[in-house]
Formats: C-alpha cells, structure tokens, sequence
C-alpha cells in the first residue's frame, strides 16, 4: 500500500524538522490519553465497587477481582447473555441484508443500463444526506401498524431494502473499478446479468463486501436510538438497551459492574478492529465514512 | 435471453417482438429494474413516502393514538415565539457543532500532519488513534464519560492529586456541553485518516521547490498545504458537521435522557425525542424534524456556496 511511499525517511519534510524524538513522545503522549480512559474503564470493571467508588484515577486496583462480571451479568432480571445473542441476531441479519441489496442496487448501477438511470443514481445520493428524523415517525407509525413494535424486525427488515445508500455509494465506487471486459466477455458467452452478478462481480468485490460488512455489523451493533424506540420489553433488549437499563437500575453503588459489562460490550468490535483495521482504515480513507 | 441483448440497440430491432413498445421495454429494461427493485421499495416505501407523510403531520396534531388533526403552520409557529425548550436545544446544538467540529478538525488535521512525515510507526498510531472514534456512539463509552466528568470521578480524583478541587462536571449545567464536546474531540479518529489520505496526494517535491526558494514552514503550510487539502478539509466540515446535528446517544445517556441539568444538553434530535416518544406529540415532532432539515440543508448549501473564495480543485 501506501505506507511503504509514506514510511520513507524525508517525505514532506519541508517542516522544520522536529527532533524526531520528541516527535514520538508527543505521539505517544496523545496515544496515551486517548487510550488511558478505555484502560481505566477496564480497569475500574475489576475493581471492588468500595474501591472505584472513591474515584480512583490510577490504572492498578488494590485488589483485583473479576466479581463484578458474573454479578453484572446476571444483575438485570434478563441476563446480558440474553441481549449479546440478540444483538449477534439483528446485527447479523442487517448485515447479510445490507451487503446482499446494496450488492444488487450497486450493481445495477454500476454495470447495468436502465431508462432512468440517472435520475436514480441522483436520489440515491440525495438521499445520503436526508436526516433519517424525517422518515423516523411515520415509519414508526407503519411498523406499529404492521405489529412490529417490539420485534427486531424495524431494526432488520429495512436493511434488505438498501435503505442505507452509504453501502450502495461505496460498492458502486468499487464495482466500477472492475475491468468491463470480463462481463462483457461474460456476456458474449451468453452469460445473464445474474450470473455475471454472481460469478464475475461478487469474487470480485470481496473487499468492499468486506468492509460493508464490517461497518454495517458494528453500526448496528452500537446502534442505540433503533432499539430504544421499537423494543420495550427486556428480554428483546439489545446489549446498547441493557446497559441504559443497568444505568437506570443500578446506583453508583455497582459501577464496576456497569464497567464490565460496557467493556464486554465493547469486545466484538475491539476483535473486528483487531482483526480487519487494515480494511476499516481504508475503508474511510477512500469513501470518507463518517466515523 | 438475456437482457444484455437489447443493449447492443440494433439487435432486439432483428428479433421478431411479441408486442409493441412495452414488451420492448421490459426487455430493455428488465434486468436493470429487477436488480434495483429492492432500493426501490424502500425509497418509495421507507423514504420518499414516510418523508411526504412527516411533512403532512408536521401540520397536524397528532398522538398516535386518534388521526392526525390539520392545525396549519400552528406548529412551526409555537416552535420560534413560543417554545423555549425548542431554543435551549437550537441554542444547544448550535453551541456543541459550533466548537466540537472545528476543534476535532483541528486536532485531526495536526496529528494527521505530525503522522505524515515519514514516521516510522505510523499504522501503529493510526490504529490506536483510531480505536475512540470506532467505539464511538456505544452507550460503553458515554457510561464511560459519565463516570469520568462524575463528581468522584476520574476527572476530579486528578485534579485532586494537584490540590484542586474540581465541580461536578456533568451535573453543572456550566459545564455539561463542554464534557460532550470533549468526547467528540476524543473521536478524531475518522477525519484524521481522510485528512492522511489527502495529505499524501500532496506532492512531496512540491515543498522541496518551495523550501529551495527559501519558504518558511509556515508560508509552505498556508501556500501549500491548505490549498491542496482544502477539497479534503471541505468534504470533512460537511460530513462532520451533520453527523454533530444528528448526535444522540452521548447526551441521552448523560443526562439520563432528560438533556439536563436545565436543558444544558439538550440536544436537537434529544428533544425530537422526548416530543416523539416520551409525550407523543407526534405532529410537532415532525415538524421538529423538518426543521432539522432546513437547517442541515442551509448549512449544507452555505458551505457549497462559500467554496469558490476558499476550495482549491486543480484540474
């Protein structure tokens, strides 16, 4: 990648040059506050509530004890096992739904040819940047009309609907880097659309399929105002509605608990950061996605 | 058959139609549509009409409960001359974009340069400077902040080490706005790497010329560095600055979903919210959202409009 053309001494090196020293521990420096909270977090979850309750801002406890996992865990009368296997569910059908319509819209728009293409395209885009406020109530109204409140299926449904453009923007983007010689050869053999869809472009797109995936699990993962508006009973809770009702139930007597379960909270997407930074960091890098 | 074969034009003109333009249509057609149909059910479905019903119950009263009443522009009305929670949360957010966007960039924009210059470590830093703004809108991380800016919190246990004994942040309504102002800094993440990648589109040799001709660092900043990032600054002011219009989850959860202490943050879409969920007033909560619109979409036209006197595009 790039790195390598970045990571070569000298590069834009018109600045005055910062001792290069210095430079690092400034780095480091902000690496630490930025990261410092998190630790804390963690490690105020293996505290015991006596402790942290002093406000404690150093990073070692006293005494550690993982008591506060089991006894948050099973601090709701639904358990967070419960809302981590709900939140798995809905975040794992939006994601095949967003990945699978945004996959067949992007493609229509990208390598396809349609009376009114154009026109499409622009109020996909335009829809972009429509607040979703203003669909919010009525859709509302719909879902209720249709029983759906207090389902996951608001938080589901729509997603095989390419509701978010931002996925079909991103794949148009890269479906259209694709050489059109192999559909078009493709299409001389006598290949459909469909199949072109299917065996040329998909094992093709892996990485942008990769990254959509990535992104449309984690956003609805951390999503909390979806869940908060459609799901009332507990035992549909998602992990994001657990926590506010442990806020909401638990004094300051058990933050430690409340700590640990934000920070198990947080595990799948630390994991998927782990495991596929390179494609989120390109990811925003080339479409510019917002967060 | 396939669809591709009326793309060619002449050919389907050969092949003997069963009937007229439409047939000819649907074959033309055909493949297009069915691979757009599901966007197109939701546009109409879950966009476009949801969108015309809120503009329609934006002039009603409406409860959910019994059908909308038509009440005119009545909403809009009581909205500016007499609704003061409407101008807390305008005055709000206005407040909370107003210094969290540019302070954020800010930030972005100086690691991201100190980051260019042929560093070493650089994925290293990116990832962790990353991590905040990918955690982002968890409740996790506005639990986290609570307890930070909390009376006995993080904050003041530090400030204590150095014998200063510090308010209780997020329940002082002086205050409030500035920790969720803090937390978005906190996630400059995302901007950084797109001011990064437009950073190296910038040619190296380009400041070697200007530094031969004996430029100061901060003339080559001004000369080079703005102009040709400005595109990239621009895209990164208008995305950021809507995303800080549409924030929610920080401020329901410090505040316990009541924007206190005294409105301090109440934030738009938190007063959206409470009209829509928590009072049920339906109508005036689209009209809220309408507003919201209005504004985003100024804004949004303001920033295109002013790019001619400060967006460099070269070719």
């Amino acid at each position: 990648m790039t790195d390598a053309v970045n990571d070569m001494p000298g590069r834009g090196s018109a600045y005055p040059r910062l001792n290069s020293t210095l430079r690092h521990a400034l780095l480091i420096a902000v690496c630490i506050v930025m990261i410092y909270p998190i630790l804390w977090m963690l490690s105020g979850s293996l505290r015991p509530a006596s402790e942290l309750f002093g406000g404690e801002a150093g990073l070692i406890p006293s005494q550690v004890t993982l008591s506060a996992y089991p006894d948050g865990w099973f601090g709701l009368q639904v358990t967070f096992g419960r809302f981590f296997a709900n939140s798995l569910i809905i975040s794992v059908l939006a994601t095949i739904g967003n990945v699978l319509a945004a996959s067949l819209v992007a493609y229509a728009f990208a390598r396809l040819r349609f009376a009114g293409q154009n026109f499409w395209f622009a109020l996909m885009l335009g829809t972009l940047m429509l607040p979703y406020h203003v669909t919010l109530i009525p859709q509302y109204v719909l879902f209720r009309e249709l029983g759906w409140v207090n389902t996951w299926l608001p938080l589901i449904v729509p997603k095989y609907f390419a509701v978010d453009a931002f996925f079909i923007f991103l794949m148009v983007q890269f479906f259209r880097g694709i050489p059109r010689e192999l559909d078009e050869a493709a299409r001389m053999d006598g290949c459909s659309a469909w199949r072109i869809y299917r065996k040329i472009i998909l094992p093709l797109s892996m990485p942008v399929l990769a990254t959509a995936a990535i992104f449309s699990f984690i956003w609805t993962w951390e999503d909390f105002f979806g869940p908060l508006i459609y799901i009332s009973e507990m035992e549909n809770y998602t992990v994001q509605l657990g926590l506010r009702s442990f806020i909401d139930s638990s004094g300051t007597s058990s933050w430690n608990e409340l700590f640990a379960m934000s920070i198990l909270s947080l595990v799948p997407i630390f994991l998927i950061f782990l495991f596929f930074q390179r494609l989120l960091i390109e990811g925003i890098a080339t479409t510019g996605m917002k967060r | 058959m396939s669809a591709y074969d009326a793309i060619e034009g002449g050919k389907s003109a050969a092949r003997p139609e069963t009937s007229g333009w439409l047939a000819r249509a649907i074959h033309r057609n055909g493949a297009g549509y069915l691979f757009l149909a599901p966007w197109l059910i939701g546009f109409f479905c879950l966009t476009l009409g949801p969108a015309l019903v809120s503009l329609y119950l934006s002039f009603t009263d409406f409860d959910l409960l019994t059908s909308p009443e038509f009440v005119g522009a009545q909403n809009y009305v009581r909205m500016v001359t007499a609704d003061a929670k409407f101008a807390a949360a305008i005055r709000v957010t206005l407040v909370y974009v107003a210094l969290s966007v540019p302070l954020k960039l800010a930030f972005a924009l100086a690691i991201a340069m100190v980051l260019n210059r042929g560093m070493r470590a650089l994925p290293a830093y990116r990832a962790i400077f990353y991590l905040p703004s990918l955690l982002g809108t968890s409740v996790a991380i506005a639990v986290l902040w609570r307890q930070l800016f909390a009376a006995d919190g993080f904050v003041n246990s530090l400030l204590a080490t150095v014998g200063i004994e510090g308010p209780s942040w997020i329940s002082n309504p002086n205050y409030s706005l500035y920790t969720l102002v803090v937390l978005s800094v906190w996630q400059f993440g995302s901007p950084m790497i797109i001011f990064l990648a437009g950073l190296r589109q910038i040619p190296a040799d380009m400041y070697e010329a200007a530094s031969l001709d004996g430029a100061s660092s901060r003339r080559q900043f001004l000369r080079i560095t703005l102009p040709l990032l400005s595109p990239v600054i621009f895209f990164n002011v208008v995305i950021q600055t809507i995303e800080a219009f549409k924030a929610f989850t920080p401020a329901f959860i410090i505040s316990g979903g009541s924007g206190g202490p005294i409105n301090s943050t109440l934030f738009y879409t938190l007063y959206l919210y409470q009209e829509a969920f928590s009072y049920f007033r339906m109508g005036y909560a689209s009209a809220l959202a309408w507003v919201l619109v209005i504004i985003i979409a100024i804004f949004t036209a303001f920033s295109f409009l002013t790019t001619k006197y400060w967006v460099h595009y070269d070719d």
